[in-house]
């Protein structure tokens, strides 16, 4: 599971998730994630075109980072979901959590 | 075997007559022995009375003698004194009363002189004898006309014999019927002419007691005859000087053994013989008295004379008699024991014969081949009976019929033939009926029925009765009176049996069927109660426990029931098998081609789930399963495994959680199973998908996910395992 984190100019973070989020990586990811929780005042997009996979730990972990976010005025945008993890997220209400591009 | 039996009865008959031939042997080489010493001890007996008889004879003789030399010296000294006085003769007088006087035993005597001696006197004898009155010397002449001495026999006997002779012993009229002798000599005058005979009367009075030591024998006796046969001595006194030994010789039966004796007698000889008188026979020794031509006899009884002998022979007889009795007896009672021993023998080993039989006949009536047979892969089944030593009335049977396989296993009560009887006689019935029938239930009554009929020893059979639907799983049961089999599925449990009745109890009896569902991969284990019921020597069971504990591990039906005997004769060791082992384990693998059954176990660790991954997608790819769905089912694993990882096990502690993955044409199984404490995900509430975020509980998703990714979801709490059982349609 890479976690690759990009922070731009103009308050927005991308973080980029490549490979599977399942229980043993959602773990290890969230701490990744721990600086852009606390940073999470701007615009957060989470770069999903290389996850392969999510379960529900996973899901946990963005929805841990949709928390952070609205607790201080940012917003967790989802960007280029595979028609299965859209399914996953379909399935667990999700979609309606997320503004998904 | 009967042919064995006929052979060892004539080698024990054999046996028997040896016995009986030296027995025979026996006897007749003692009374052989016994015969050779009778003889040579009758023969020294003989000898003896012989001897003893003769030395009495000689003895009387001697004493007969002794009397009578006194008398024949005293005449002869006296003949120089008459012949002295011939030419005076009434000198003569003086002689004959000399004789009389100086001879007490001599009762009178005479000199009677040749007729016409004297010229003037044709006759003269002058006589002189001891009055029986008074024993004064009487003299007379004998010479008158009615007495006419010429003619008598000591007269012209006398003048004939020069040394004397002795007369005919007759009785003295005159002197009170004594018999008497009278002995007879010739005298010469001094020309040599013969002049006179002078003679001496004896009594014979004493000879009544000549005999008198001649009582050697109880019974014996003596007697004496006179030259022509009169009876001088004998113990019946009546007949001394009135009978003739001729006239006895005539009363009595042993005509020719008399006759010879009566010869003998009277030509004075001597010798012994046996004669039959009065019904007993007598041994008779006898010898003469040259002198006088007298005969002594003596008689003796030849009981008496045998008497010892026979005694003696009587009580060696005796002993042999015993002796031969209890060797005979020891013979018998050996033959008899041996019989009796060969006879248990046989028994044994007819008994051990027999057993082997049954143990041959039940051992016959079971399938040999296991399935599977090579080309068979959807079922893999065993199945054998450790026989005890006396045969038990285990059984067990199968065989499959389109696509189902028919099995079943019970148990005779009793044991030994009968009981083998019975169970090949089950084992039929349940071939003959399974034949035409595809009902359990309907077997199992059928085969009921005709036991029950047939029972007349009151035996009854546990049963367990399945048939199996090689395509399904599907398996419908019947139960008798049989422990129920073990499932080995998703856990070992034991199948719920109606018990019922066993068989051959009632022939009226309904046996109710069931039904269970085999999945693919589980296992029936079919046991009797020889298996749980084993004891060791501290008489311990073998038990569920340790039954359940060697099918808790995977491996093939024919390795199981090794794995199961070689366990149960370790538990069992030295103590000896009571009861057959039988055993019989179907594997259900799968029903078709392209079915499968997989399997993992994982430790409670979440980082042993990337294996968990790779396992699904192993099974995923095998199948061509599209991507969506394929991480749905890979989804819906790594929840339903991760929860059990999460909680099933108290932190720190190491668990397992077991995934069993079964395939068919229409849906894919899958059942994750752990040992921790008992959990029921399903029962977690559905989250609500619609709250906002703040709201959004953070778990609960995962079983969500599960049931919305499965087509059928369910928990089952077993055996002490949590099992989360989840199909996918595909």
């Amino acid at each position: 599971m890479e976690v690759k984190i990009n922070k731009q100019d103009n308050n927005t973070t991308v973080v980029r998730l490549e490979g599977r989020l399942d229980t043993p990586t959602a773990q290890e990811v969230n701490q990744r994630l721990l600086p852009v929780q606390e940073d999470a005042s701007g615009t957060i997009i989470l770069d999903c075109e290389e996850l392969t996979y999510i379960s529900s730990s996973g899901l946990r972990v963005f929805l841990t980072l949709r928390k952070a976010a609205a607790m201080k005025g940012g917003k967790v945008i989802i960007r280029n979901i595979n028609d299965n993890i859209r399914n996953v997220f379909m399935m667990t209400g999700f979609l309606n959590l997320f503004d998904i591009e | 075997m009967k042919k064995a039996f006929s052979l060892r009865k004539t080698v024990l008959r054999r046996e028997f007559w040896t016995g009986m031939l030296l027995l025979v042997v026996a006897a007749l080489t003692l009374e052989a022995s016994s015969l050779v010493q009778y003889y040579f001890a009758k023969k020294s007996i003989i000898e003896i009375a012989s001897k003893r008889a003769d030395d009495n004879l000689e003895n009387s003789k001697v004493d007969i003698l002794n009397i009578l030399n006194q008398v024949e010296t005293a005449i002869r000294n006296d003949i120089w004194m008459v012949r002295s006085c011939l030419p005076n003769r009434d000198t003569i007088w003086k002689v004959t009363e000399h004789v009389v006087r100086e001879n007490p035993s001599v009762v009178g005597s005479t000199v009677a002189l040749v007729p016409g001696y004297y010229e003037d006197r044709e006759l003269f004898s002058p006589y002189s004898f001891r009055s029986s009155s008074n024993g004064e010397i009487i003299h007379k002449t004998l010479a008158s006309e009615e007495y006419d001495y010429p003619s008598k026999q000591w007269f012209y006997e006398g003048l004939k014999h020069e040394d004397g002779f002795w007369s005919e012993p007759y009785l003295d009229t005159g002197g009170g019927d004594i018999m008497m002798t009278t002995f007879s000599m010739p005298v010469r005058d001094y020309e040599g002419k013969l002049a006179a005979v002078i003679t001496a009367d004896v009594s014979l009075d004493w000879l009544k007691n000549v005999f008198d030591d001649v009582v050697i024998y109880p019974g014996s006796f003596g007697m004496l005859f006179s030259r022509e046969g009169k009876i001088m001595v004998s113990p019946v006194e009546s007949l001394v000087m009135h009978r003739t030994l001729q006239e006895m010789s005539k009363q009595y039966e042993d005509s020719i053994a008399m006759k010879h004796f009566t010869n003998s007698v009277l030509s004075g000889e001597n010798g012994n013989l046996k004669i039959r008188a009065r019904k007993r026979v007598h041994r008779v020794y006898y010898a003469p008295i040259e002198r006088t031509g007298w005969s002594m006899s003596i008689v003796i009884p030849n009981d008496q004379i045998m008497g010892e002998i026979n005694r003696h022979t009587r009580i060696v007889s005796l002993f042999q008699f015993i002796g031969l009795l209890m060797l005979m007896f020891i013979l018998l009672s050996a033959h008899k024991n041996q019989k009796k021993y060969k006879k248990l023998s046989e028994n044994e080993e007819r008994m051990e014969k027999e057993l082997e039989i049954a143990r041959g006949i039940q051992m016959a009536m079971i399938p040999k081949t296991f399935l599977p047979s090579p080309e068979r892969e959807d079922i893999d089944v065993a199945a054998r009976i450790v026989p005890a030593k006396e045969v038990g009335g285990d059984l067990y049977d199968y065989f499959i019929k389109d696509r189902h396989l028919y099995f079943c296993i019970g148990d005779v009560s009793g044991k030994g033939v009968p009981a083998a009887l019975v169970m090949a006689m089950t084992r039929s019935l349940f071939r003959s009926v399974a034949a035409h029938e595809d009902s359990p239930s309907t077997i199992v009554s059928n085969i009921n029925r005709s036991l029950a009929e047939m029972n007349e020893n009151n035996m009854f059979v546990t049963f367990f009765c399945g048939i199996l639907n090689l395509d399904t799983g599907h398996i419908k049961y019947c139960n008798a009176g049989h422990n129920p089999p073990l499932i080995l599925a998703d856990t070992k449990m034991k199948l719920d049996a109606i018990p019922n009745l066993p068989l051959g109890v009632m022939a009226e009896m309904d046996y109710q069927e069931q039904t269970v569902d085999l999945r693919f991969d589980d296992s029936l284990f079919l046991y009797t109660d020889g298996i749980t019921e084993a004891e060791n020597i501290s008489h311990e069971l073998f038990g569920d426990d340790r039954m359940s504990k060697v099918l808790s591990v995977r491996r093939n039906a024919a390795t199981h029931l090794e794995v199961m005997e070689k366990a149960i004769k370790d538990f069992v060791g030295d103590a000896p098998q009571s009861d057959d082992l039988t055993m019989l384990f179907i594997h259900y693998i799968k029903a078709k081609p392209g079915y499968s059954a997989h399997h993992l176990v994982l430790k409670n660790d979440i980082k042993q789930i990337p294996r968990l991954t790779e396992f699904i997608e192993g099974i995923i790819e095998e199948k061509n399963i599209d991507a969506s769905t394929a991480m749905g089912i890979n989804l819906a694993l790594e929840e339903a495994v991760a929860n059990v990882m999460s909680y099933a096990y108290p932190e720190g502690t190491v668990g397992e959680v077991k995934v069993d993955v079964r395939i068919d044409e229409r849906e894919i199984t899958f059942m994750v199973s752990d040992n921790g404490k008992e959990f029921d995900p399903t029962t977690r509430p559905e989250p609500d998908l619609k709250s906002g975020p703040e709201e959004r509980p953070i778990g609960g998703l995962g079983i969500h996910l599960i049931r919305t990714i499965m087509d059928t979801v369910s928990y089952k709490r077993q055996s002490g395992k949590n099992l989360l059982i989840m199909t996918k349609n595909i």
